[in-house]
């Protein structure tokens, strides 16, 4: 079927309905959830924003020189020091007189490894930024090495599955628990499979005066082995597992979390990504590892109450992204 | 001050347009209008996805426009079809079926209720002139695509008045005289000449029709009942089970008898033993050579009838007895007293053919004071023998054209593959469709969208809710009289609900699911529709190819393609 539009493409680009600080012809690869998240945070922030973007997938994919994917101010900062340098641009703006707000962006590995304690400082020294990490749980713009988000078990690079390991050893850093411990007004998480949730936590955090955090799971198709078609699909079985909760902290306490309506085994999850792919083994540690991730999912339901009612809540895994006809559901 | 930028370390916004990424695809996303199951199901050829949205956004008026390009009479079939579209329905896979039938007759009664008119069309005295005769479901709904396709139609009946066994063999409780009465009308008034009174065979003859035609439809119906014994007995008053019920039906009354079997498992035998029941008769039963359908029930082996008027029937205490066939009547003279039964089953012979089997030693007794035979009607050969030979039914192919009669046609009952309104109205409205083709002297095969139907598993069902399905008043049974109709119909907020619960089944709902989720900027929202019925366009330009939109789009309108 060949299709027809009346105006030319270029065009229609341009006016569609909805902000586009993030163009196409970026260089992500095919079905990308970080890029996919980025747009969705750039589109409800709005145009009186600038970023501040840590190195990582993310800047490399949108600004191979001489172009740039972005219509938005952006600065690329070090792997460390994107907050700091969005602290930088909030002090500039606010000595300024300006309003603009500022948005620091960073992977989990420039988040929760290597720019930790820039994000530390600008939390505690109060700023008014939002820093978004896009969690992609592990290096995979250097080649898929293990950061401290990898959850536990998966292969990566550094921590191959083999005959003396299954995985990485060790257990996804809980960021958002201790980012929420700065006494932060708002911190939250979200994922790329429920766009409205991004765009509603995204516009709450900017309400706010003062630092706020939002964690967004975005699935990585290279790096995690899987089709980049399913990463929707993949993003939203983490939630519906358990494994990755969806949740808001305010001042450093439980403020709201996803309800799961109908609650899946683990292994719906991990079976569709080969980095998992060891734990399918006929092994008795390979079982273990299983149930010991299952056990993890358990932990997070019992923690956060993610057991939804019985009866149907509209904003709950299921409900959240209900499609209605004509569009424009996704608040 | 002393900063310099330097022309290396900037960009500018948005300058990644110039890149073509659409050049690492190896599959494009299209858009692809798959059919949905009720538009295959259906035996008028409804698109029930297509005016199931309209009814959604409240735009009844086109919804039913669009309804009638396959359908004349939506208030008739909305409440006698057998929906088969409901059984094909993907919602049933989820939750409930989509109540179709339902909705069907909502649009139908709105549109008598506010007088919406069929589109208008400009007949030139010099366009080619189509018999069709008999004026029942098949006939009317040939002679209205006909008129529509801007051909000159006559419309010869036998009886005074329009509609053939929509008015002698539909009990009024299922059919209301006033809306058959209504529909017809104003399918008549539509540019057909009705010619009432005019029995083919007394008042005029299939030559003469042939002569001074272009083309000829028959849809005479099954007028005679098919002969009906049990080794030769019948009892010696013997009532045939569809001319009782045309009787009931013109003057209103039936023989009383203190209890009746029914020989037969189809409408009629149903429609009979409802009648019978609410006109008072203590104790009716059906004799059904198969069994009631329900879960597990083969279809070959399922009695033919609307499963929703046997339940209805055993809700007013008509009493079936499945497998089951009359071994003997029990005569006292020649009066019946009774039945002899025994059970029956179709197996399969030593060369896998179908055949009845009576198991000896299951037989037993029921006692009756009349038995009426309701086993289905054939062509009625009067005018027509030669045309029909030794047949029951005529032969013809599926746009109901007869071998070696390029200009005759048929359809409806009277080829003996059907036995319902909704196959009738596809009937007439395909060989109107052939006879458009044939007189137009187009080349190949008559265009029709043969389709095939999207199923469950290309469905996207993380987007959907469950929603149950509406349900109707019926009336109570002690009030039923036979006259008052027992189904109401669907309120407007139903009816919108409905359209909201539907799938989509294989068309775009503009959900905004691909505009969203694609990683890539590379699907663009149009505010209008799109060329091909969508709301977006695919950017190809920038189009990975990732396949992220056709997984997440709900309804299975985007399919992967490899590039050439």
């Amino acid at each position: 079927m060949t299709q027809e539009v009346n105006i030319p493409l270029t065009d229609l680009r341009r006016s569609q309905p909805r902000f586009s600080g993030f163009e196409a012809g970026h260089r992500a690869c095919l079905g990308c959830g970080e890029a996919l998240a980025a747009r969705l945070v750039t589109e409800s922030a709005g145009p009186d924003v600038m970023y501040a973007n840590a190195t990582g997938c993310l800047e490399v994919f949108t600004t191979a020189w001489p172009d740039s994917a972005w219509r938005v101010p952006w600065m690329h900062s070090l792997f460390a020091n994107a907050a700091a340098i969005g602290a930088g641009m909030e002090a500039a703006m606010k000595a300024q007189g300006k309003s603009t707000r500022v948005i620091a962006m960073g992977g989990d590995g420039g988040t929760f490894d290597i720019g930790f304690q820039a994000l530390s400082g600008m939390l505690e020294r109060g700023h008014n930024v939002l820093y978004v990490c896009f969690d992609n749980e592990a290096y995979m713009n250097t080649g898929i090495q293990r950061s401290s988000s990898t959850p536990h078990a998966a292969a990566t690079t550094t921590s191959p599955a083999g005959r003396e390991s299954m995985g990485k050893r060790h257990m996804k850093k809980d960021i958002v628990s201790i980012v929420a411990a700065h006494h932060i007004p708002y911190a939250a998480t979200a994922s790329v499979a429920y766009p409205s949730d991004i765009h509603k936590k995204v516009r709450r955090a900017l309400a706010i005066d003062g630092p706020t955090f939002l964690h967004i799971h975005t699935p990585c198709p290279l790096g995690w082995g899987h089709d980049g078609a399913l990463t929707i699909e993949i993003a939203r079985l983490a939630v519906q597992t358990g494994l990755f909760p969806v949740i808001e902290l305010e001042r450093g306490g439980v403020a709201g979390a996803m309800p799961i309506r109908k609650l899946r085994p683990v292994t719906d999850y991990l079976g569709l990504q080969s980095r998992f792919r060891h734990l399918f083994a006929d092994s008795s540690r390979a079982k273990e590892e299983l149930e010991h991730l299952q056990a993890l999912a358990d932990h997070n339901i019992e923690l956060y109450g993610l057991r939804g009612e019985e009866k149907i809540d509209a904003l709950d895994s299921e409900g959240a992204d209900t499609v209605r006809r004509g569009g424009m559901r996704w608040a | 001050m002393g900063v310099k930028i330097t022309r290396g370390s900037f960009a500018r916004p948005g300058t990644s347009l110039q890149f073509d990424t659409g050049s690492w695809r190896v599959q494009r996303p299209d858009h692809l209008h798959a059919a949905a199951p009720c538009h295959s199901a259906c035996p008028a050829g409804e698109d029930a996805q297509a005016w199931l949205a309209l009814v959604e956004e409240e735009r009844f008026r086109e919804a039913w426009e669009n309804l009638i390009t396959a359908n004349p009479l939506p208030a008739i079939t909305g409440r006698v079809c057998h929906h088969p579209c409901e059984t094909a329905c993907n919602r049933g896979g989820y939750d409930e079926a989509i109540a179709i039938h339902h909705v069907e007759r909502f649009l139908g009664d709105m549109a008598l209720q506010e007088g919406w008119a069929y589109p208008q069309v400009q007949v030139p005295d010099t366009a080619p002139e189509i018999a069709v005769v008999g004026s029942g479901p098949a006939g009317c709904s040939a002679a209205y695509h006909l008129a529509q396709r801007g051909y000159r139609v006559q419309l010869f009946e036998a009886l005074p008045v329009a509609g053939g066994l929509l008015r002698s063999a539909i009990p009024p409780y299922r059919l209301p005289s006033k809306v058959v009465e209504n529909e017809l009308d104003r399918l008549l008034a539509n540019g057909i000449r009705f010619m009432p009174g005019q029995r083919l065979g007394r008042d005029f003859s299939l030559e003469e029709l042939q002569a001074s035609f272009s083309a000829v439809f028959l849809g005479v119906g099954t007028q005679r009942s098919r002969e009906w014994s049990i080794d030769g007995a019948t009892p010696r008053d013997l009532h045939v089970g569809l001319s009782l019920l045309k009787e009931w039906m013109d003057v209103g009354v039936i023989p009383c008898w203190s209890s009746v079997a029914i020989v037969g498992a189809g409408n009629t035998a149903i429609d009979l033993a409802r009648v019978l029941k609410l006109a008072g008769v203590p104790e009716v039963h059906i004799i059904s050579h198969k069994a009631i359908p329900g879960p597990g029930v083969p279809a070959q082996d399922a009695m033919p009838a609307i499963l929703r008027e046997i339940e209805q029937g055993l809700e007013e205490g008509v009493t079936i007895h499945e497998h089951r066939g009359v071994q003997r009547l029990i005569l006292r003279g020649e009066q019946v007293v009774g039945l002899e039964l025994v059970h029956m089953k179709k197996l399969a012979d030593a060369n896998g053919r179908l055949k009845r089997v009576a198991f000896e030693g299951t037989e037993s007794m029921l006692h009756v004071e009349q038995v009426i035979p309701a086993i289905g009607q054939v062509v009625d050969p009067d005018g027509i023998r030669a045309l029909l030979g030794q047949r029951s039914y005529f032969r013809v192919d599926d746009w109901g054209q007869f071998p070696d009669q390029p200009k005759l046609f048929s359809g409806g009952d009277a080829r003996g593959d059907r036995g319902t309104v909704s196959e009738a109205v596809g009937d007439g409205r395909r060989a109107a469709l052939a006879i458009d083709h044939m007189l137009r002297e187009e080349a190949g095969e008559v265009p029709e969208n043969k389709t095939t139907p999207i199923p469950l598993e290309q469905l996207n069902l993380n987007y959907y809710e469950p929603a149950p399905r509406p349900e109707v008043q019926l009336l109570d049974v002690a009030k039923r009289s036979g006259f008052d109709e027992i189904e109401s119909g669907l309120t407007h907020k139903q009816a919108t609900g409905e359209g909201q619960r539907c799938f989509s089944c294989g068309n775009c709902l503009a959900c905004d699911n691909c505009w969203t989720l694609c990683p890539d900027v590379a699907v663009l929202k149009t505010q209008d529709v799109a060329a091909d019925g969508s709301h977006y366009v695919f950017d190809y330009g920038y189009c990975k190819g990732c396949g992220l939109c056709a997984r997440e789009c709900p309804s299975g309108y985007i399919v992967m393609r490899d590039e050439v």
